[in-house]
């Protein structure tokens, strides 16, 4: 399959001065599969993520997104941790500020919000106030927002990390029907394992001396069951274990 | 407290206020001629309305008060939020604007007699400089203030472009902080009215000039309430402006 997103010898840090924060990141991941990035607080996984989503410059290397263009979508969408809806903003409108810009009338634009809320099961709450939505409702107006601009490439930057166990398992379901359903590429930080494992059909792990890097690469099948997933949970604790630098 | 309550408690605060003052005047006290009694301003309103000067005057201040107060609030804000934004713009006005801060409108006016003579553009051009500078600090404090995450979201979302970035995150964002600075103008706003027409430029201001000349404190103290219901009513509808565009805030 072909590689969606191409990274080659990707070196990444803040200033000019200061030593870099990643290097030597050579990665390729492949149409339609779901990528978990774990590693310790502080390695990079967030930076690494902005870098794809062409937020933050590599100091060298090359980042290549293969996706088809179109003028009425954005090829890469990103899901903020804190879902970052704008206050001031009703939902359905802070669901269409992706699409904004894009060559879309209004009503399509409408209407494309309203089936990416459909699609995080929020239809009706497109006329709320965000303050009058729960964590778990927030961050899902955040996944739908990302989904309306129909991206072949979602960047979740740990999306549920801040939310309590009940909604996170929730939306973990709701994450796997949604990737199931619409064959997007997922790449996805997170520093919980369990989580990693539950979704990930691929799990990417940075670490090391300073700088960091892709330590290692584990092969992953989704689930959360049996003796298999206890099995790659304490492998990838492990591997966390031997490369916990930082 | 229940919202009646309070409402009848601040009448009896009022009226407590007006009776003390009404006994004041009537006992002797004070003579009539330093301290007009609250019922002798009645009279004086329907004087002046009869003459049609109470109307004049008002008219006229407001023309002066709302050609400062939007030319200076407009400046303000597009100049703080500016400089807020761009910091080469900002250090590079820094020192001027400390410069020019603490100089008090009022200290102006002798500028504003010779630019624009004893007329309606040297009052405006008074009151613009008062709301100017309040606007200017609070737009920059409220533009400085905002998420900066939200700025990393349009960028995201390829909404990173001046115009973008400007209307649709910057400017609603530091909203709350740009609307506390246009009610705060709109307050000092009519401070530098009066003080402005106090050197004969026709509005309230004159008229209590002329009429503190004749000792006719009653006509004075008929367009201090003037001003304070005139205050009042604009913030009253300010305040529900406000509520309309801030109605996103819980």
């Amino acid at each position: 399959m072909a590689a969606v997103i191409d990274l080659k010898d990707v070196s990444i840090g803040y200033g000019a001065d200061a030593p870099p924060v990643l290097a030597g990141v050579t990665l390729a991941i492949e149409r339609g599969s779901f990528v978990a990035i774990v590693g310790p607080s502080g390695v990079g996984k967030s930076t690494l993520l902005r870098v794809v989503a062409g937020l933050h410059s590599a100091r060298s290397g090359y980042v290549d997104i293969h996706a088809p263009e179109r003028p009425d979508r954005r090829p890469v969408a990103l899901v903020f941790q804190d879902a970052r809806l704008m206050p001031w903003r009703r939902v359905q409108k802070n669901v269409e500020f992706g699409l904004e810009g894009l060559p879309i009338p209004k009503p399509a634009r409408a209407e494309r919000a309203a089936s990416a809320l459909r699609l995080v099961h929020l239809d009706g709450y497109g006329g709320r106030w965000p303050y009058e939505l729960s964590g778990g409702q927030r961050q899902r107006v955040g996944i739908a927002r990302a989904l309306a601009v129909e991206p072949d490439i979602l960047l979740m930057d740990e999306p549920f990390g801040a939310l309590d166990a009940i909604t996170r398992r929730n939306l973990q379901e709701e994450l796997r029907r949604i990737h199931q359903d619409t064959g997007k590429t997922v790449l996805f930080v997170t520093h919980d394992i369990e989580e990693a494992v539950h979704l990930a059909d691929r799990i990417l792990l940075l670490g090391g001396t300073s700088p960091a890097r892709i330590v290692r690469d584990f092969p992953n099948t989704p689930g959360s069951e049996g003796h298999a997933f206890h099995e790659q949970v304490n492998q990838v604790r492990g591997g966390l274990a031997d490369n916990y630098s930082i | 407290m229940t919202p009646q309550r309070a409402v009848l408690l601040s009448a009896l605060g009022v009226a407590v206020f007006l009776g003390l003052w009404e006994a004041m005047a009537r006992s002797g006290f004070v003579p009539a001629g330093l301290l007009p009694s609250p019922s002798a301003v009645p009279p004086a309103f329907l004087a002046e309305v009869k003459r049609g000067m109470w109307q004049a005057m008002v008219l006229s201040s407001l023309s002066h008060y709302l050609k400062g107060l939007v030319i200076g609030s407009l400046l303000g804000i597009a100049f703080g939020a500016a400089a807020a934004l761009w910091p080469v713009w900002d250090a590079l006005q820094a020192w001027v604007v400390r410069m020019l801060r603490p100089i008090p409108s009022i200290a102006w006016i002798p500028f504003a007699i010779i630019w624009f003579g004893v007329s309606e553009q040297a009052a405006s051009f008074l009151i613009a400089l008062t709301v100017f500078w309040i606007n200017y600090f609070a737009s920059y404090a409220a533009v400085q203030g905002i998420d900066k995450d939200l700025i990393e979201l349009g960028e995201a979302f390829g909404q990173g472009g001046l115009i973008p970035r400007v209307f649709k995150i910057i400017l609603p964002a530091a909203m709350p902080g740009i609307l506390s600075g246009l009610r705060a103008g709109l307050g000092q706003g009519w401070m530098t009215v009066v003080a402005a027409e106090l050197f004969g430029i026709t509005g309230v201001g004159m008229r209590m000039q002329d009429a503190s000349g004749m000792l006719a404190t009653n006509i004075v103290v008929l367009y201090m309430v003037t001003i304070a219901v005139l205050y009042g009513v604009s913030d009253f509808i300010f305040m529900r402006v406000q509520g309309r565009v801030l109605a996103w805030r819980r």
